[in-house]
């Protein structure tokens, strides 16, 4: 109890009228790191709980490892596997990364899983640091301004933003993407809690438009120089579903082998994730429900309609689930607390339009190769007003009942 | 508007009641035309042209004007007017003109001209409306500049076509932001233009529509 | 007076003459400066065509400009047959004033194509277009084909210069076009135009038009690397677009047997 005895015993510096009192955001987040927070709610009426907003925060935390861990190895894997065929490729970006690579492991012929792994820790491991660090500061900046607590729900935005990620993103574009999500998705409006929008996708819609060519296409999903390889949905546009049978085969999307962001390849790594969230309650299966409701229908209405010169319209509602971020966006992105629907019924709603509109943006526009981001950002705006009417139609129906 | 010295009806507009910062009009074309500096600063100089000469124009057959047909009055000057302009720049600043494209015509709809004819030139002699719309057209001016500076140089690396920061396809190092070439740029360049003078300036703070009751805690043990 | 200016007369009379000055106004402005916009139009299309031709100056007056095009013979073409028509049988006064847009859009000056035709999506072709020629000592050395289609956003225009062989590319560019800045949008990109510099058209077996967006880079040492351009990064309609406005308009909807009698001498 060391560290609780030394946190008692600086807290009056950092309480009002205390000599460090600007920084008590940040003794508070130390503080909690450690410890329960000591404040309860004292109005009328709350829920008495074991799961807090923090312990709720660092599940989600947690639950995004397997797709994390396996990202990092595929990064390697990928990596690897060309640099086997080519031994004269240059290990993507820097020298940096190079010599950490080349120091603890194997690359191309022979490498192992481990290898693979160290590979892909050289990429993910600076990208997550600068989004911490970076989104931190603003976190902090923000907190300490306006005299409230750093809140855990930074810990989730900025791994689920260096998560969809490419690997080969510049560490200056993560730190401006991260930025623009913090402070522009949510420390405007006021905050945890007020924010409309998912910070992390707000993030990375943001480097999307702004940098494109760094974010999309076919070269950034492997860190090797010049390397070119199509992403499943890349391939879907191009050749439809003859290309993604031969060139990928269902199993290896789903098991998650392929290109694509940092941890959105593996179906089923985001899957047990995301099923750990759905027991625990955390994650809204009726939003869950939604997102894969919404996408069977819509890509079974377009298998029927058809069409002769968009080889999308064949992709079936199993490879949809497989592609891109889907998965990754339906367990972590559209389930987000704050920036989806509150009300049950809305939270149907919700997870029907993001499902609906992700398939409509792969299929039917042809500028756009993912859709599921903007989808859920396009539902983020329509969260309040479902929840409105919800409400309403709720009240309408007590009234009649007199 | 109890006293008007010309000064005050002149330089009110640009910072203390500024219609785009604070009136948020004329929003439309701030989003179209501020790609680049050279093209902003062309569209500027059209519209205060236009807010000046309405004004004018209103002010002085103000007294002769029916009340029912006053609107339609007024957008027949303004609408002469911009059509001048725009004929005008067609023949002298052509490429200019080009990349305005229809946002000259769209002058007439620029809630700005229709504001302030409406709401000043109606009630108040010409020599004071024109500079009303001298001063209502500056206003405007220096919220897009502001977006225009952003924009051209961030987006391209450039400020009025003279290269500042060489970009990556140019054999330079700095990599276009692409979002800002895309209109939707100019509103987070406006809102955080807004956020900043509001910080400078703290009365044009509006009030909130409703308060959040304060946060009440207790310590737990 | 208040009462007085509410009159239906006085409202009659208000509306009257404020319509008289705002015409006379808008009216006198459009025709005084007709003659200049006129002359910047032209100027317009020919700094374009300069442009394609790769023979741009950056910052030319408008003499340098002149002087440059006056080089060039505008020329009409008739596409149904390949050769050359006149501007008496298009109705236009001179070969330059002869817009070949606006005549797609007429039926009795534009062919609907069928959809196996119509590998570049412009769904209506004018039947003819104006053609700007550079010779040199009485030898055709240059030419400057308009181009059109669409690509991602919004339909491409511009032109392609071809040397005197009519096979190999002198330069291309695009005047007007709405496609994403930094992806589509680097279509503009001199870089990216400098590699068409020198590409053919034609390979010598087949009559096709081979030009090729390649992804992920051309590779220039490949058996038909002289048909490959880079595609454009992220762009993959943009590039598409381009790759089948090119092939449709040097084909044989297009350009071809234009060439074809330009080569027999019966054009």
């Amino acid at each position: 109890m060391a560290i609780r005895q030394f946190l008692d015993g600086i807290e009056h510096h950092f309480e009002k009228g205390g000599k460090y009192e600007r920084w008590y955001a940040l003794y508070e987040a130390v503080d909690t790191i450690f410890y329960t927070p000591g404040k309860v709610a004292s109005t009328t009426s709350h829920v008495r709980d074991g799961v807090d907003l923090k312990r709720i925060m660092i599940t989600v935390w947690m639950c995004t490892f397997p797709a994390m861990f396996f990202g990092m190895w595929n990064i390697g894997f990928q990596a690897n596997s060309y640099l086997a065929a080519n031994p004269d490729a240059m290990i993507a970006d820097g020298a940096l990364r190079e010599a950490f690579i080349l120091a603890l492991a194997i690359t191309g012929e022979g490498a192992g899983w481990w290898d693979n792994f160290v590979y892909g820790m050289a990429y993910f491991v600076p990208i997550y640091a600068v989004t911490f660090i970076v989104g931190g500061f603003w976190e902090v900046l923000f907190a300490t301004v306006r005299r409230h607590e750093v809140n855990e729900g930074f810990f989730v935005t900025s791994v689920l933003f260096a998560l969809i990620c490419p690997p080969t993103i510049p560490l200056w574009q993560v730190a401006l993407g991260i930025t623009f999500g913090v402070v522009i998705g949510k420390e405007v409006f006021g905050g945890t809690g007020k924010n409309f929008l998912n910070p992390a996708l707000t993030g990375r819609a943001f480097l999307y438009f702004a940098y494109p060519a760094q974010i999309s296409g076919d070269t950034v999903w492997t860190a090797v120089d010049g390397f070119s390889g199509a992403t499943a949905l890349s391939w879907a546009a191009s050749g439809g579903m003859e290309a993604l049978e031969t060139q990928i085969g269902w199993m290896n999307a789903f098991v998650g082998n392929i290109q694509g962001s940092m941890g959105e390849t593996s179906t089923i790594a985001v899957l047990i994730g995301g099923l750990i969230l759905l027991a625990m309650k955390i994650a809204s299966y009726r939003i869950v429900g939604g997102v894969l409701l919404g996408m069977i229908a819509t890509s079974l209405l377009l298998n029927i309609v058809g069409s002769d010169t968009n080889p999308m319209f064949a992709i079936p509602a199993h490879w949809h689930l497989v592609m891109g971020g889907f998965a990754f966006g339906m367990m972590f992105m559209a389930t987000d607390p704050v920036s989806a629907a509150m009300t049950n019924t809305g939270r149907w709603c919700f997870g029907i339009l993001v499902g609906v509109m992700t398939v409509l943006i792969r299929v039917v526009n042809p500028a756009f190769p993912e859709g599921i981001m903007l989808a859920i950002l396009f539902a983020n705006l329509f969260a309040p007003l479902m929840d409105h009417y919800v409400v309403q139609a709720n009240i309408k129906r007590r009234l009649a009942r007199g | 508007m109890s006293e008007m010295s010309a000064k005050k009806v002149l330089f009110e507009p640009i910072f203390t009641n500024n219609p785009i910062a604070l009136q948020i009009l004329g929003i439309c074309s701030a989003l179209a035309v501020t790609t680049s500096l050279s093209v902003t600063l062309v569209m500027c100089a059209s519209v205060i042209a236009v807010t000046g000469f309405s004004n004018l124009a209103v002010s002085l057959i103000r007294t002769q004007i029916p009340n029912s047909i006053r609107i339609i009055v007024q957008m027949t000057i303004i609408a002469s007017l911009v059509i001048v302009v725009d004929q005008l720049l067609k023949a002298y600043a052509y490429e200019i003109s080009k990349q305005l494209s229809v946002f000259v015509g769209l002058i007439i709809t620029n809630c700005i001209v229709m504001g302030r004819a409406e709401g000043f030139a109606m009630q108040n002699p010409p020599m004071l409306s024109f500079l009303d719309g001298i001063g209502n057209g500056l206003g405007y001016s220096i919220a897009i500049l502001f977006v225009a500076v952003f924009r051209e140089l961030f987006g391209s690396g450039e400020l009025l076509g003279f290269t500042i920061m060489a970009s990556v396809n140019d054999g330079g190092w700095y990599v276009p932001n692409g979002m800002m070439l895309l209109p939707p740029s100019a509103f987070f360049i406006i809102g955080l233009g807004i956020w900043a003078l509001r910080t400078w300036k703290p009365d044009q703070v509006e009030e909130p529509d409703y308060k959040m009751s304060a946060h009440k805690t207790r310590e737990a043990f | 007076m208040a009462k007085k200016k509410e009159t239906v007369g006085k409202t009659i009379q208000v509306a009257f003459a404020l319509c008289i000055v705002c015409s006379v106004i808008v009216s006198a402005a459009a025709v005084s400066l007709r003659p200049q916009q006129a002359l910047n139009q032209e100027l317009d299309i020919k700094s374009n065509i300069l442009q394609a031709a790769g023979m741009s100056e950056p910052g030319a007056n408008r003499e340098r400009i002149e002087e440059q095009f006056g080089q060039f013979t505008p020329r009409l073409v008739d596409l149904r047959t390949g050769k050359f028509t006149t501007p008496e049988e298009l109705g236009v006064p001179d070969a330059l004033s002869y817009d070949q847009y606006r005549a797609a859009g007429d039926p009795n000056m534009s062919t609907r194509l069928s959809s196996a035709q119509d590998t570049a999506n412009i769904r209506r072709r004018a039947h003819a277009a104006t053609v700007y020629i550079l010779e040199e000592d009485g030898e055709m050395v240059r030419v400057v084909l308009p181009v059109h289609g669409p690509g991602l956003w919004s339909t491409l225009y511009g032109f392609i210069s071809l040397e005197g062989d009519l096979n190999t590319i002198e330069g291309i560019g695009f005047y007007d076009h709405a496609e994403t800045p930094g992806l589509g949008g680097e279509v503009d990109n001199p870089r990216w135009k400098s590699q068409w510099v020198g590409q053919k058209l034609y390979s010598d077996d087949k009559s096709e038009p081979q030009i090729r967006l390649v992804k992920g880079g051309a590779d220039r040492s490949a058996e038909d690397g002289e048909h490959q351009i880079d595609a454009l990064s992220g762009a993959t309609l943009t590039a598409r677009g381009v790759e089948n406005l090119v092939n449709f308009w040097m084909g044989e909807d297009g350009f071809a047997p234009f060439f074809k009698n330009l080569r027999d001498g019966e054009a």
